[in-house]
C-alpha cells in the first residue's frame, strides 16, 4: 500500500508514457511537431504549438518547469518584438514614427511577436525532445546508418543538460572546500566561479574525447557490429506511429495547399475561413497533443485498473 | 568501393541539389526559366541566359517598336495594358536596354531625349567644389563628376538650413509596374493605383538648404503615405528602400526606386542633392535598372 501510495505521488509530477514507445514513434513525432514549429508562421499555429509544447514541458518536467519556462519566455518575447520593428518597417498599417524617420507599423511589432513565440515554442518542444528522445534511443535509430554523425549529434543534444548536472556536482564540492560562489568578498567569489569554469571547461573537453574513445574500443561503427537494444516495436506503438504520420501528412498537404495561409507583409491576410482550413488545423492541434493524450489515457487506466484491486 | 558507397551517395545528393538550386535560382518568376502564365511547358528547362540568337531576335522584335518618349506620364490614351501586353523576357531586356544606351552613347544630339544627358565633366565639377581622387577618379563618396551646368553633391552634415520657405514640385509614380505586373510580388498586387500615381505632382514647401531626402520623408509622413529608407555610409546618403509598402526587388530583381530633379537623374544619394526653388522632383519606381524610367546613365554612376 505504502508503495502504491508513492507511486501515485510521483506520477502525478512526472509522466513518461511516451517515452516507452518504440524510438521511431517518438523521433517522427519531434521532427513533425518540431519542424512545423519552425516554419509555420500562422498565429494560430504558433499558439498551438506553444499551449502543447508548454503543457508538454510542464508534464514531462514537473511543476517548477512552470517557472524555468516563463524565466526564458518573457525577456525573449519582449526582446524580439521590441527588435523587429526597429529593422523592420514594411506594413500598412503606421501606428508612429521612429526617431530616425523610419515608421513604425503594426504588422513588424506583430511579426516580431510571431517570431518569439515561435523560437518560445521550439525551445518548449526541444526541452521535451531531451527528455524523451535519449541518446540511446537516437543512437539506435542512426547508429548504423550513420554512425558518426549520430554520436556527434547525440553528444551536442546531450551536453547542455550533462553540463548543467555536472556544474552542480563541481559546485558542491568546491563549496565542501569552502571555496563557494555565494560567499566572500566580490573578488574571492569571481575567484571560485572562475575556478569552477575551468574545472568544468577541463571536464567537458576530457569527457568528449573519452566518449568518443569509448565508443572505438567497444568497435562502434564497425561493419557486422550488433548492438543490444531493448526497443520493441509492439501493436501499440503501430497504431500511434499510424495516427502520428496520418496527422503529419495531412497536416503538411493542407499546409502546402494553403490551408494555413497567413501574410503579414504589406498588409496581414488571413485564408478564408472554410472547413478544409479547419480541419488542417484541427489535425495540427491532434499532432501536437498525441503525447498528451497517451499521458492522460495512461493515467486513466492507472486509476481504473488500481480501483478494481 | 564497397567502403565508400555512403559517401558517394552523399556526394551525389549534394551534387543534385546544388544543381536545382542553380536552376531555381532567381527573383522574378518571370526569371526563373519560366513565365507564371505559361505553367503548361514547365518541363521544358530553359536557361536563364538568353543565347546570342535570342538575344538578336530580341533586338530585331525591339527595333520594330519606336523608342517611346519614356519620361511621359501615362496620360489616358497611353496609359500602360497589362491585359495583352505580356511581360518582356529577360533577353528582350537586354537588348532594350542595350539599344537605348547605344542610342544615347553613339549619336548624342540625334534625338532630343538623349540631349539632356551629357557626359560627366571633371573641371566643371572641381570648380563647383566637388573633391575627386587623381587615382579612382571619384570623389570620398564613390560618386563620379556631374556633367557640365548640374548641381554638384552637397554633403547633409555640410548643408546649411534656413528658415527661408521656398517650393518645389515633388510627384511619386511607379507606371513601370503596371507594365511589368507579371514580374510583380503577388502580395502587392493591391498597393500598385490603378493610374500608378502614389503622390501626384504637388508643388511643396520646402527650407532653403534642404535636400531632395527631407522634403520626400516631410511630405510622405504629412500624406500618410508609408517610406522607408537606410542610411548608406559609404555613399554619405539615405537610400529609399521603399514607398507605399513597394520596395525594391518587388518587381524583379533589377526593381528600385529613383528620382530625378529636372528630369535628371543625378549620380548621387537624394540626402546629397541640395534643392534649389521650383525643382521638379520626381520618384519614380524602376524594373530594370532604370532602363525602363529613362535613368540608364545613372546606374552606370553617370557614365
Amino acid at each position: 500500500m505504502q508503495k502504491v501510495f508513492h507511486h501515485e505521488k510521483e506520477l502525478n509530477f512526472k509522466m513518461s508514457e511516451f517515452k516507452t514507445y518504440h524510438p521511431i514513434v517518438n523521433f517522427t513525432y519531434f521532427v513533425f511537431v518540431i519542424g512545423f514549429s519552425c516554419f509555420f508562421m500562422h498565429p494560430a499555429c504558433l499558439g498551438i504549438s506553444l499551449a502543447c509544447g508548454f503543457t508538454y514541458s510542464v508534464m514531462l518536467k514537473g511543476k517548477k518547469q512552470v517557472k524555468t519556462n516563463l524565466i526564458y519566455m518573457f525577456p525573449m518575447l519582449l526582446m524580439m518584438a521590441l527588435i523587429n520593428p526597429a529593422f523592420n518597417h514594411e506594413g500598412v498599417t503606421i501606428v508612429t514614427y521612429l526617431p530616425s524617420g523610419n515608421p513604425l507599423t503594426l504588422e513588424s511589432i506583430i511579426y516580431g511577436l510571431c517570431a518569439a513565440v515561435m523560437i518560445v515554442s521550439v525551445i518548449c518542444h526541444f526541452s521535451c525532445y531531451n527528455e524523451i528522445m535519449t541518446s540511446d534511443k537516437f543512437i539506435y535509430l542512426f547508429g548504423k546508418i550513420i554512425p558518426a554523425m549520430s554520436l556527434i549529434i547525440s553528444m551536442t543534444l546531450r551536453f547542455v543538460p550533462k553540463f548543467a548536472a555536472q556544474l552542480k556536482v563541481v559546485a558542491n564540492a568546491q563549496r565542501c572546500m569552502g571555496r563557494d560562489v555565494s560567499n566572500g568578498s566580490l573578488i574571492k567569489r569571481a575567484k571560485s566561479g572562475l575556478n569552477i569554469l575551468s574545472v568544468m571547461t577541463t571536464w567537458s573537453l576530457e569527457n568528449a574525447i573519452e566518449t568518443a574513445d569509448s565508443m572505438k574500443a567497444r568497435g562502434y561503427g564497425n561493419p557486422g557490429r550488433t548492438a543490444f537494444s531493448i526497443f520493441t516495436f509492439d501493436k501499440r506503438d503501430k497504431k500511434a506511429l499510424i495516427c502520428i504520420l496520418l496527422l503529419g501528412i495531412y497536416t503538411l498537404l493542407g499546409n502546402i495547399m494553403g490551408g494555413m495561409y497567413f501574410r503579414f507583409f504589406p498588409s496581414m491576410k488571413i485564408a478564408k475561413v472554410s472547413v478544409f482550413g479547419i480541419s488542417v488545423f484541427f489535425a495540427y492541434l491532434l499532432l501536437c497533443v498525441c503525447p498528451i493524450i497517451i499521458e492522460l489515457w495512461e493515467v486513466r487506466k492507472w486509476k481504473a485498473l488500481r480501483s478494481k484491486i | 568501393m564497397k567502403k565508400h558507397k555512403n559517401k558517394i551517395i552523399a556526394g551525389v545528393i549534394i551534387a543534385i541539389v546544388f544543381a536545382f538550386i542553380f536552376w531555381y535560382g532567381g527573383d522574378a518568376p518571370g526569371l526563373r526559366g519560366w513565365t507564371p502564365e505559361s505553367k503548361d511547358d514547365v518541363t521544358v528547362v530553359q536557361n536563364d541566359e538568353p543565347t546570342k540568337e535570342e538575344i538578336k531576335e530580341a533586338e530585331k522584335a525591339i527595333s520594330d517598336i519606336p523608342v517611346k518618349e519614356e519620361n511621359a506620364p501615362a496620360t489616358e490614351e497611353n496609359k500602360p495594358q497589362k491585359q495583352d501586353k505580356a511581360p518582356m523576357t529577360s533577353a528582350e531586356k537586354i537588348a532594350m536596354a542595350k539599344k537605348i544606351a547605344e542610342s544615347t552613347q553613339g549619336s548624342a544630339e540625334e534625338t532630343t531625349f538623349s540631349a539632356e544627358i551629357k557626359q560627366s565633366n571633371d573641371e566643371y565639377s572641381k570648380e563647383q567644389g566637388m573633391v575627386i581622387n587623381e587615382v579612382t577618379g571619384k570623389d570620398p563618396y564613390k560618386t563620379n563628376p556631374v556633367p557640365e551646368g548640374k548641381p554638384v553633391p552637397i554633403e547633409p552634415e555640410n548643408a546649411v538650413i534656413t528658415d527661408k520657405a521656398l517650393t518645389c514640385t515633388l510627384s511619386v509614380r511607379c507606371d513601370t509596374i503596371l507594365q511589368n505586373l507579371g514580374w510583380l510580388d503577388g502580395e502587392k498586387v493591391d498597393l500598385v493605383p490603378k493610374d500608378g500615381v502614389i503622390f501626384a505632382t504637388k508643388t511643396v514647401t520646402f527650407y532653403e538648404g534642404e535636400s531632395v531626402f527631407n522634403v520626400l520623408v516631410r511630405e510622405m509622413k504629412r500624406n500618410k503615405i508609408h517610406m522607408e529608407f537606410e542610411n548608406i555610409p559609404i555613399y554619405n546618403s539615405a537610400y529609399i528602400e521603399g514607398i507605399a509598402n513597394l520596395y525594391e526587388f518587388d518587381c524583379g530583381e533589377l526593381s528600385g526606386w529613383m528620382y530625378k530633379v529636372n528630369d535628371w537623374f543625378p549620380n548621387y544619394g537624394s540626402s546629397r542633392y541640395q534643392l534649389k526653388a521650383g525643382d521638379k522632383v520626381e520618384w519614380v519606381y524602376s524594373c530594370d535598372l532604370g532602363n525602363d524610367v529613362g535613368g540608364h546613365y545613372a546606374a552606370r554612376n553617370g557614365r
